[in-house]
């Protein structure tokens, strides 16, 4: 499985040198692109979205401790942190750490254990979905705090492809996961295998579908006002 | 039995509405069922600022059963529906809806999959009060004029009259969307 | 010379006989607008917990415990005049005594396997 950092020149630059961002989509128009006839001019405007690649050590703060740190936590463990860390990202002050799936529950064990880390408070898990990246559409971010050391924030994060849907569970590690493991299978669809009951969290029990993906439509209704109909808010007219 | 609703047509009758109007007018105890921002505006409005003690309406019910008034204040999701509905039949007649708030009239602002386009598809509503959130002096004003419609209530055979031609005139007025050439 | 407590008394008179009239006259006077929600126990708008008749309050147990003691103390009733004029009954009694007991042995024997004396 090849991964979407490792092309030339997303690959992480030299020690000391700040990384270039990524480009992960291109929009093209306002409103979403679709037939000619604007003329509005928004039709040519061309949107990068640019996420940021993966950092250069020192990244800097705490965030050096902390890699360091995880690395000898992780030493005799399931996985080492060459096999469990994926790559870490530095961007506007804020720790990402990509975790493989598999060893997500041993790195967030060793986050919570270990006396030098000690991320004793996970603030939740939210979802996200980038229908472009194939094999890597749905992810799932955890938020950690260490009171304890100062302060510290960390934030975790674990993707998953949309035909295997599942990632471990951390409820065993971070009991306080429970409800926001059901949020976002809820409106995402991703499974928390280990979770002692999965169920819907915000729709009723007998919703059919995930809401918060991008493939979800709005789901409003037209609304009539003195004789004109207005449509809902994603199928109005589009400028482009 | 039920006597309202045996007391022949006539003078007699009139009476009895008038004095079953003005007693159910004076002191309608709303249930609490603030849900979102227009539950803060309810509150407001039981302040002294606004005081809709003076109606004799400062008795919020906690319970339905006691309740006279479900103020539908707030956004109603997918969810909460079959428990507003519920709350609704445990109130004990004679009830009385007001949507209070865009969200609760017609779903307001979030035209989605998670927010019912109006409590009407669930309750009979008797008084709509648009405001995104009404200011107190608002709701105040829909009370008035909820206690205007309580006094003018028929009752027993006045009422099935009523409904009779209540229901002829729906049935014989234009609907909504024949109702073209009005944006002008 | 009028007592200086009959107003109060006539107070309590009329109160109670308000109250009184309100919750007698009331079923009369008011409609019967029956759902079945009405009558469902209130529970902040969900589907109620199912319970047992009468709402779970009092556990039938203690109903059971309370009959079992009853039929066990009637007999005992009846072992005691046998038990003091003992002496002055012959063989008769004794043998009628003891098929009494018996019988209600039978009775014991039933309710201890069926698990009456069971408290959970």
């Amino acid at each position: 499985m090849s991964r979407d950092d490792e092309t030339p020149d997303n690959l992480p630059a030299a020690q000391g040198a700040t990384p270039e961002p990524v480009v992960i989509d291109v929009r093209q128009g306002m409103f979403g692109a679709s037939d000619g006839g604007d003329t509005s001019g928004f039709g040519g405007l061309v949107t990068n979205v640019l996420f940021p690649a993966a950092a250069a050590r020192p990244y800097g703060g705490y965030f050096d401790e902390i890699a360091d740190q995880l690395e000898r936590a992780l030493v005799g463990g399931s996985a080492s942190y060459a096999q469990a860390i994926e790559r870490v990202v530095v961007d506007r002050g804020e720790m990402t750490v990509f975790v493989a799936r598999e060893h997500i529950l041993g790195v967030a064990r060793a986050l919570r254990d270990d006396p030098a880390l000690r991320f004793e408070m996970c603030l939740g898990v939210s979802g996200a979905h980038y229908p472009q990246e194939t094999g890597r559409e749905l992810h799932a971010v955890y938020h950690l705090l260490s009171i304890t050391n100062g302060g510290r924030r960390v934030r975790l994060e674990v993707t998953c492809p949309d035909d295997d849907r599942h990632i471990p569970s951390i409820v065993e590690v971070y009991p306080a996961n429970d409800w926001n493991e059901r949020e976002t299978w809820d409106f995402f669809g991703i499974v928390f295998d280990g979770h002692p009951a999965l169920t819907r969290m915000f729709m009723p029990d007998d919703w059919q579908g995930h809401p918060q993906r991008k493939d979800y439509p709005l789901g409003g209704i037209p609304v009539e006002y003195k004789g004109a109909t207005v449509p809902p808010p994603d199928e109005r007219r589009k400028y482009s | 039995m039920g006597i309202e609703d045996k007391v022949p047509a006539g003078i007699l009758l009139t009476t009895v509405e008038y004095v079953a109007g003005y007693s159910r007018m004076h002191s309608v105890w709303p249930a609490t069922f603030g849900l979102a921002c227009c539950a803060i505006e309810m509150m407001a409005a039981g302040s002294p600022d606004y005081d809709v003690s003076r109606f004799g309406m400062e008795y919020f019910q906690a319970t339905p059963r006691t309740a006279d008034l479900m103020v539908v204040a707030g956004r109603v999701s997918q969810k909460m529906a079959p428990v507003l509905r519920q709350v609704y039949d445990q109130m004990s007649e004679p009830k009385w809806v007001i949507s209070m708030g865009v969200c609760a009239s017609s779903g307001g602002m979030f035209n989605n999959y998670a927010i019912l386009q109006g409590v009407d598809h669930i309750v009979p509503v008797d008084i709509y009060l648009p405001g995104c959130p009404p200011r107190p002096e608002m709701f105040l004003n829909a009370c008035v004029a909820l206690h205007e419609q309580i006094q003018a209530t028929p009752l027993g055979v006045n009422r099935v009259t009523a409904a009779r031609a209540a229901e002829a005139a729906a049935l014989a007025e234009m609907p909504t969307h024949q109702m073209k050439g009005l944006l002008a | 010379m009028t007592n200086q407590y009959v107003p109060l008394l006539f107070m309590t008179g009329i109160g109670a006989a308000f109250a009184l009239l309100s919750v007698l006259l009331l079923p009369y006077v008011g409609p019967r607008r029956y759902n079945r929600a009405k009558a469902d126990a209130y529970e902040c708008g969900i589907e109620p917990t199912p319970q047992a008749l009468g709402g779970g309050k009092v556990p039938i147990k203690y109903y059971l415990t309370a009959m079992l003691f009853i039929i066990f103390d009637i007999e005992s009733v009846f072992l005691y005049p046998f038990a003091v004029a003992f002496s002055k009954l012959g063989l008769f009694a004794l043998v009628e005594m003891v098929l009494f007991i018996l019988t209600v042995f039978v009775a014991y024997a039933y309710v201890w396997r069926r698990g009456g004396l069971e408290w959970d």
